[in-house]
């Protein structure tokens, strides 16, 4: 009898042992980021910020009784790259995957995952296509093309400037932004005085200014880059032409103010999502003060933290859910009501998987040539 | 009409230094029948220098702007030039009885070698000249703004120009230079040391296009490595429309071009001011093949 009770207290022992085995196996989570290549200074941060929101999460007890485990596997910001680390992500048992930077980089892997059945959080892609496939596993927690045009039409008209001259560069990007603000300017009854590109690459710009001033705008909207944007700030300033400039965040550089100086600089207006050290919301600060404490400065542009955000949305998920399984993850998602916070601030996501909110602020640069982010 | 006179100062002041860097094209060409690729990247090197050389020295801190500038121009022309004769006696003159063709190849490799010793020199960052050299005044006249700068580039280019059209036309070794250019041969039968000229023509053409150079980046104070390619670019094309080999014609040939792409710009579409430009260049060479002044037919390409 007594025999009897010790193998049976010891076949419990052992299955609960077993059972605490199983509770022991981590929840694994993959990271797909650039850590090297050309974009190697933004994968850096997307692995160091997914890694230290992983250590708190585990801290405080981990997920569903487990802990949490970061697969990275580097993409080298090149699409084949990415293509074999989505596999080889895919073959490890991840339940979700955050990443990557480069739009063309998480297009070649978007397959992979859905065909697999994984979840994957994109954090700097911005192609408008990528969302537009249909696909179910896929979200992101940046924003589209489209939206800065929408936010930089409602800009200009909140400012209330009513004939405005658009002056593009003729790269997709450039144009695709041009064209979109143009479009939603004229629905909104503002006149588009001016429509036309530069060359990129080239230094005198005073001909398209000449022929700009001529049309007399109320303000110029710059979709190109800040290389440009510089020089024409400064052959403006040399013209004495006064007219506001606002464009869009390839602009947001500091070489920008290097190139046009202070003095020509001053007044310009930029929309971008704002950096790092601009969000306004007390998680966030606290986190990127442990941030800095561990890696010595804070993550160099706001791509790397939406890497951080698109980490919260999987672990919210799973708590919400209760499981891993990524048909309940993707159907909490889509459901619009998550409301999870964020390091950006709230996160939802629509019925495509893009982020529903505003991202895009608005900056001025000062007179000591700053980037100051404008209220709403 | 405005409009139109401030465009036209606009076209001139983009000419006068796509006449600059033309003259370095048009020369070696008219004495060696080459291309020489590598210009454009003397004239970045010009660029370069120009910024080092002003923030080092602190030139015309010490010396008022004018006279800085004066000495910093002489500097950049002379390490410019000087360049200009390295390269030709390491990149061309071993090839001086190859076919041309290896020169061609030659002159392609130099231009690489060049862009890639400065951005390995100062980075591939954009690089920028200081701001407070000279006052930012500009003249009005009749409703046209022509900044100090400008007006600046107009007179040095001017000059340059005038004072290479003197050299060539009125003294013994300008003259020699003309006769190297119609024959080698008959040249050097008549006593010409036509090494001598060839190496003449690599001080004075790379000379011009650092000065132009340092004129842009003064001008539009930011530099990059890779700017020689789109000046050298227009500035070939300068040289073909005045006539290639025609010291005058790469002048007319500049500012024409010059003017071409701001009215172009102006009065038809900006994006689409370069094919504007080049559609007038084709038409020109259609209707006269050797140019707007050239003389010779050009035989040889």
């Amino acid at each position: 009898m007594k025999k009897a009770f010790v193998l049976g207290l010891t076949l419990v022992l052992a299955m609960a042992g077993a059972g605490l085995c199983l509770a022991a196996e981590p929840i694994k989570i993959g990271l797909m980021a650039p850590v090297t290549g050309s974009w190697a200074s933004e994968g850096e941060d997307m692995k160091n910020i997914v890694n230290l929101l992983a250590e708190e999460v585990n801290a405080q007890g981990g997920l569903l009784g487990q802990k949490v485990a970061v697969v990275l596997e580097d993409d080298a910001g090149d699409p084949r790259t990415a293509s074999l680390a989505a596999q080889r992500l895919a073959t490890q048992g991840v339940k979700a995957v955050i990443g990557t930077y480069g739009s063309s980089v998480t297009e070649a892997s978007q397959s992979i995952y859905d065909e697999s059945s994984i979840l994957q959080v994109a954090n700097g892609s911005t192609a408008i296509r990528l969302t537009e496939k249909g696909l179910k596993y896929f979200f992101r927690t940046c924003p589209r093309d489209d939206e800065q045009g929408r936010v930089a039409a409602q800009t200009i008209r909140q400012m209330g400037f009513k004939k405005v001259a658009i002056l593009h560069d003729n790269t997709s990007y450039a144009k695709g932004l041009a064209d979109e603000g143009n479009a939603l300017l004229k629905k909104d009854g503002v006149k588009i005085v001016f429509f036309d590109a530069l060359t990129p690459g080239e230094r005198d710009f005073t001909a398209i200014l000449t022929k700009m001033k001529a049309a007399k705008p109320d303000a110029v909207f710059f979709t190109g880059y800040f290389p440009e944007l510089g020089l024409i700030l400064r052959q403006k300033k040399e013209m004495n032409w006064p007219v506001p400039f606002i464009g869009g965040d390839a602009t947001n550089n500091p070489d920008l103010v290097k190139i046009a100086g202070k003095v020509a600089a001053e007044g310009y207006y930029f929309l971008s999502p704002p950096v790092p050290q601009d969000l306004p919301f007390e998680k966030t600060k606290a986190f990127l003060k442990a941030y800095t404490a561990k890696h010595g400065a804070a993550p160099g542009s706001i791509w790397a933290v939406l890497a951080g955000d698109g980490f919260l949305t999987v672990v919210e998920a799973i708590k919400a859910t209760q499981s891993t399984d990524p048909e309940k993850l993707a159907a909490f998602l889509h459901s619009g009501q998550q409301k999870i916070s964020g390091l950006t601030g709230e996160i939802s996501f629509n019925a495509k998987g893009d982020r529903v909110g505003e991202v895009y602020r608005v900056y001025r640069v000062d007179a000591d040539g700053n980037f100051v982010l404008q209220d709403k | 009409m405005e409009e139109f006179f401030q465009q036209l100062t606009n076209g001139l002041a983009v000419g006068c230094i796509y006449a600059l860097i033309a003259l370095g094209y048009t020369m070696v060409y008219g004495v060696l029948k080459l291309i020489n690729f590598a210009h454009g990247d003397l004239f970045t090197l010009g660029a370069y220098l120009g910024l080092t050389l002003l923030t080092s020295l602190g030139l015309s801190g010490r010396l008022g702007p004018l006279l800085g500038l004066l000495l910093l121009a002489v500097l950049v022309m002379g390490f410019v030039a000087l360049t200009g004769a390295l390269l030709e006696r390491a990149a061309y003159r071993p090839l001086r009885q190859s076919p041309r063709l290896s020169a061609v190849v030659s002159a392609l490799g130099a231009s690489i070698f060049l862009q890639n010793t400065i951005m390995l020199i100062y980075g591939a960052r954009i690089h920028v000249y200081p701001q407070d050299i000279l006052p930012k005044v500009a003249l009005e006249i009749g409703g046209v703004s022509i900044p100090l700068v400008r007006i600046l580039v107009f007179v040095v280019s001017l000059l340059l120009m005038g004072a290479l059209f003197l050299f060539i036309q009125r003294t013994r070794l300008g003259t020699a230079i003309r006769a190297a250019a119609i024959d080698q041969a008959a040249a050097r039968l008549m006593g010409i040391n036509v090494d001598q000229v060839i190496l003449i023509v690599f001080l004075i053409g790379p000379g011009l296009g650092g000065v132009a150079g340092l004129l842009v980046g003064l001008y539009y104070g930011q530099v990059n490595f890779t700017m020689g390619w789109v000046y050298g670019l227009k500035a070939f094309t300068a040289a073909i429309l005045g006539g290639i080999g025609n010291i005058p014609g790469a002048m007319v040939g500049g500012l024409i071009l010059g003017v071409i792409e701001a009215l172009g710009a102006a009065y038809i579409s900006v994006a689409w001011k370069d094919a504007i430009a080049f559609l007038v260049l084709i038409v020109i060479l259609i209707v006269r093949p050797t140019g707007i002044l050239g003389e010779r037919v050009a035989d040889k390409v």
